[in-house]
């Protein structure tokens, strides 16, 4: 995996100035921020799929768009085939632009609902320059729609996205996303809106799209038993740090840290004899403005001890290609 | 005879373009004390069925036929000022979907539940307020925050305030509508050890609303699974989850991740749900099911008992 | 601390916005576009020359314009007296802005009041009865008067209640104006009758031609709230209808009301210009309308100060208001 190393992303950090009231900011002096990315750094290589989950709040959907830059990180490096995308100017950025792609959540929102799927498709393609007339358009159109199970594609084409189920929808906006075909994709949460018997072509397209272009794919998503099925490996994000990175078998079958532990134990299963054990974790996220001091969890943590509360664990080995940021990592 | 019968209920909307059949010629049983899950994908009719149930349908909605028992009563018979002062709350309480607004915003949480105390017990505002304060500490979050608005407690919070609202007037059912959805799933854990506790402790009678099948494996005994309209399969959760009968159950089940035992292929059910203003004659899962035969796109086929077990299904393939 | 805090901050940003409304009519009907030397213009070419300096004495006009004008300007304003009318004699504002603003407010007060305890519960009525005949008819009576000009009624009413009822009837139900009888009436009850009498029309008209919009946007506002997840909650947990319409529905929706209320004001100033002028009410809107016409600046620049005033008054009662009403409302910030 080293050597197709697609994504380097390197310490990457996002803070949210805090706004505050006229009369408030001239008494306090210190401006406050939101820590939503603090440190982030992890790699995906070519054909790979790295899922980043979490809870809501952790930051995952801001480290998606800042390695995309479509919100500017406040500092680190994406390493993205040689250059590092934080460093490009924006004409540099802009030619970049076709060969990164990101799916959105919600397909309600992500399609322009004026426009036709035709048009929704083309627009990147005129824009980038990769295809022109109309014929080349419609030709490049009507593969990537077949690709995407939307048979047959000229029946699709002058549709609006209102027309369309929520499945079909966000097939297009995967559609919208590999027709670049693009090297790099993020996708965030990109089935969380479906249901679940529709949820499974969807990512099926996706798993299919990633082979044949050998993209890198960051997976963003809070369903940590669907990663199983779509990622090779996983972080596990609490309060704007990864807390785990690795295989996503082993971290699931035996976690390290003791916040993978809980998660784990929340996540609900499909079947009634296999009631979950009963280690509820009390009381909810801190607050990202300011975060406890030691380890983020610590407050938390069944395991906890005085050391954690005053000492910030570092992600370190633990494992076969495993890192984990814990002072007493579990077994 | 149950807490709770719903015997061939049927309710439709109109609408312009004609009506939507959204529930048709449903039955389920409630007993005592027992957690109920109704399942299926979005738009199957699960809301709507509780709605008739709590007799809250929008003015465009109506049950065409059907019987709703409870406690040997028929709830829909019964005079609609009866009805509130005796079976709302005080009886049967709610828990909706999204429940994120479910609180209003201008009111305290202890506003809200003692209002629900006040309508249907005679006591003062400080005693009433005094048991939301209890019923507060109950769900754990404390009777401090009685005086709290709803946009200043975290979403778990809220949730368990709503739970609190639910248990203020004693009810014997409770409906809850998705009470989890929304929340992470840490925090849902927590909201429903909460609901389990209680409800094993106060010995309420749940109806549990959920597309998550796993969610209700976690909480239910019994489970009716909904499809378009209509019950497919129902009775005995372990049963159920075991050994589907209905090819829709299986396919469904089956596309349900795990976050236990081996990598098992998720499976998927192509095509789309109908649409309820012209649903499929026969078999309403007919066009999507891999085993559809001829009779299944003519003939309905009826809820079949499965003889000596807690289990109902309505498939051709069981006759 | 962080409600006053916050009311702090909104009052001193008011005193700013004043200021800035109050320099800008300065500058504009002073510096930018002076009609001339008002001594020219209203004094005869015959006055002897210690009369006239005496006069632009009296109107502060022989010191230059910055600072001592400005200065002596807002100090006017700021003690509430306005200086003298460009007219001669001169009169002092003070006294007849105290009276004519009275006269205004009383209109302007009833107008809005009636309108808004119309309109409200009409259109809240309408909401919870979407569809239905109330809805219907409340709504096609108030989208009828609304889309008629105001003066078109106001001249209709005055044609009938003060002339036809009379030629007709023999009894005029209506003055054909001013604000009461003269001599007035010694009895203050009966005065107080008197003043109501000379108001029924313009208040009536008023209210007629605007609650229509208020009950428009009462109904459309209750049906939104009508379908939140706590309106449905209230309703099973066994409350009366009227409970629910009431404590959720209506509660729920008076913040942005109360911020319409006040909204509503800058409006109903410039309506009652109109509604002063034909009925002939002396408020500071028929003033201002004379005033204009005779290049009467001190009287203009009084008149615009009161409006600035009240707008200012009415934003920051609503924003106060809605902070109040609503509890996510703090230190200024709307979600
Ligand atoms: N534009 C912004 N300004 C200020 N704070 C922000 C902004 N965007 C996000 N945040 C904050 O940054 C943190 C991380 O947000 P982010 O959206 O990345 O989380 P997430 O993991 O994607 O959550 P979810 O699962 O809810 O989508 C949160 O505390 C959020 O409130
Ligand atoms: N007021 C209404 N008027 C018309 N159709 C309606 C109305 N309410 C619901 N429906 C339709 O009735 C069907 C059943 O809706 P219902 O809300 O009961 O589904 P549900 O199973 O609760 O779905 P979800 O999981 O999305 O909440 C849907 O097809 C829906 O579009
Ligand atoms: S009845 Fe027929 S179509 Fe329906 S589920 Fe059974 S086999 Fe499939
Ligand atoms: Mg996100
Ligand atoms: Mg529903």
């Amino acid at each position: 995996m080293e050597e197709n190393t697609v994504l380097d992303v390197k310490n990457l950090k996002k803070y949210f100035m805090v706004k505050m009231g006229f009369l408030k900011s001239l008494l306090s002096k210190e401006q406050l921020y939101v820590r939503a990315v603090d440190g982030v750094s992890f790699r995906i290589g070519e054909r790979e799929i790295f899922g980043l989950v979490g809870e809501s709040g952790c930051g995952k959907t801001t480290t998606g768009r800042s390695i995309l830059r479509l919100i500017e990180p406040t500092s680190g490096q994406v390493n993205f085939k040689g250059s590092d995308l934080i460093k490009l100017d924006p004409t540099e950025m802009r030619n970049m632009r076709r060969r990164l792609q990101i799916i959105f959540q919600d397909p309600y929102e992500s399609l322009n609902p004026r426009m036709s799927i035709y048009d929704i498709l083309a627009e990147p393609l005129q824009l980038q320059h990769i295809a022109e007339g109309p014929d080349e358009i419609i030709g490049l159109e009507t593969k990537v729609l077949g690709e995407m199970g939307l048979v047959p594609p000229e029946e699709f084409l002058y549709r609006f996205p209102h027309e369309l189920s929520g499945g079909q929808r966000q097939r297009v906006a995967v559609a919208r996303a590999f027709i670049m075909t693009p090297e790099f994709v993020v996708a965030d949460e990109p089935v969380s809106m479906l249901d679940a018997s529709m949820r499974t072509e969807v990512v099926e397209l996706i798993l299919g799209m990633v082979q044949k272009l050998a993209c890198a794919f960051l997976y963003i998503t809070h369903d940590i038993a669907l990663t199983r099925y779509i990622c090779n490996r996983v972080g596990v994000m609490y309060l704007g740090q990864i807390v785990e990175l690795g295989l996503t078998e082993d971290i699931v079958h035996h976690p390290h840290h003791p916040y993978t532990e809980a998660l784990l134990a929340a996540v609900p299963v499909p079947d009634p004899t296999a009631r979950r054990r009963e280690i509820v974790i009390k009381g909810e996220v801190a607050n990202p403005i300011n975060p406890p001091p030691g380890c983020r969890f610590h407050p938390r943590c069944p395991y906890a001890k005085g050391r954690c509360g005053k000492e910030e664990p570092k992600l370190s080995p633990s494992g076969k290609g495993r890192t984990v940021a814990c002072h007493f990592p579990l077994e | 005879m149950g807490l709770l019968d719903v015997e061939n209920l049927t309710t439709y909307f109109d609408i312009l373009r004609g009506e939507v059949k959204a529930v048709e010629n449903i039955s389920f049983t409630v007993e005592k004390g027992d957690a109920f899950g109704l399942a299926g994908e979005s738009g199957c009719g699960k809301t709507t069925t509780a709605l008739s149930i709590l007799r809250l349908l929008p003015q465009n909605g109506k049950v065409i036929s059907g019987e709703i028992h409870f406690e040997g009563k028929n709830l829909l018979e019964m005079n609609p000022e009866k009805y509130r002062k005796d079976i709302r709350w005080k009886k049967i309480s709610v828990i909706f979907q999204g429940a994120m607004n479910s609180l209003n915003p201008v009111m305290t949480v202890g506003q809200q539940i003692s209002e629900a105390i006040l309508t249907h017990e005679n006591l003062s505002k400080e005693e009433a307020l005094d048991r939301a304060g209890k019923l507060l500490d109950l769900v754990g979050i404390g009777s401090e925050r009685v005086e709290r608005y709803a946009h200043e407690l975290s979403g778990g919070m809220r949730q368990r305030a709503i739970i609190a609202m639910a248990l203020s007037s004693n009810p014997s059912f409770i409906i809850a509508d998705e009470p989890t959805t929304a929340l992470d799933v840490i925090i849902e854990a927590q909201v429903l050890k909460v609901i389990k506790d209680l409800q094993k402790k106060l010995n309420i009678a749940m109806a549990v609303i959920s597309h998550d099948l796993s969610m209700i494996a976690e909480t239910c005994d019994r489970i009716g699974i909904m499809y378009a309209g209509k019950i497919v399969e129902r009775g005995d959760i372990a049963r159920i989850y075991k050994e589907p009968f209905h090819p829709y159950t299986k396919l469904l089940l089956g596309a349900f991740p795990s976050i236990l035992g081996p990598i098992a292929k998720l499976s998927r059910i192509s095509g789309f749900p109908p649409d309820l203003l012209s649903p499929p004659p026969g078999c309403r899962f007919h066009p999507r099911c891999p085993y559809a035969m001829d009779k299944c796109g003519k003939e309905d086929p009826q809820s079949i008992h499965i003889k000596g077990e807690d289990h109902f299904v309505a498939c051709h393939l069981v006759e | 601390m962080m409600l006053r805090g916050y009311l702090l901050r909104r009052i001193l940003t008011s005193i700013f916005i004043l200021w800035v409304v109050i320099t800008l009519n300065f500058v504009i009907f002073r510096v930018i576009h002076p009609v001339g030397d008002p001594s020219q213009l209203i004094i005869q070419p015959g006055f002897p020359p210690e009369a006239r300096e005496m006069l632009r004495e009296i109107w502060g006009l022989n010191q230059p314009l910055f600072p001592d004008q400005y200065g002596k300007y807002i100090l006017n304003l700021l003690t509430w007296q306005y200086g003298y009318t460009f007219s001669t004699p001169p009169r002092p504002i003070g006294p007849e802005m105290a009276w004519r603003l009275r006269n205004t407010l009383i209109l302007l007060g009833m107008g809005l009041i009636g309108t808004v305890a119309i309109g409200l519960p009409l259109g809240v009525l309408a909401g919870s009865r979407r569809g239905k005949k109330t809805d219907v008819l409340v709504m096609g009576a108030g989208l009828l008067t609304w889309g008629l000009p105001s003066f078109f009624l106001q001249l209709l009413f005055l044609l009938f209640f003060a002339y036809y009822s009379n030629v007709w009837f023999g009894f005029q139900l209506m003055p054909f104006g001013g604000v009461m009888s003269y001599p007035p009436p010694k009895n203050p009850i009966i005065l107080v009758g008197d003043v109501l009498q000379h108001a029924a029309g313009p208040v009536i008209t008023l209210i007629l031609i605007s609650f229509g919009s208020w009950a428009l946007y009462a109904r459309n506002m209750i049906i939104d709230a009508l379908t939140e997840d706590f309106i449905v909650t209230a309703k099973a947990k066994g409350l009366r209808e009227r409970d629910v319409l009431y404590k959720h529905a209506f509660r729920s929706i008076l913040p942005p009301i109360a911020t319409m209320i006040a909204m509503a004001i800058p409006g109903l100033v410039t309506g009652a210009i109109i509604t002063e002028s034909i009925f002939n009410w002396p408020g500071i809107g028929q003033w201002y309308i004379a005033a204009l016409n005779t290049g009467n600046h001190p009287v203009t620049q009084a008149v615009l100060f009161n409006f600035a005033f009240l707008m200012i008054i009415a934003n920051l009662l609503s924003d106060v208001l809605y902070g109040l009403l609503d509890p996510r409302i703090k230190v200024g910030v709307r979600r």
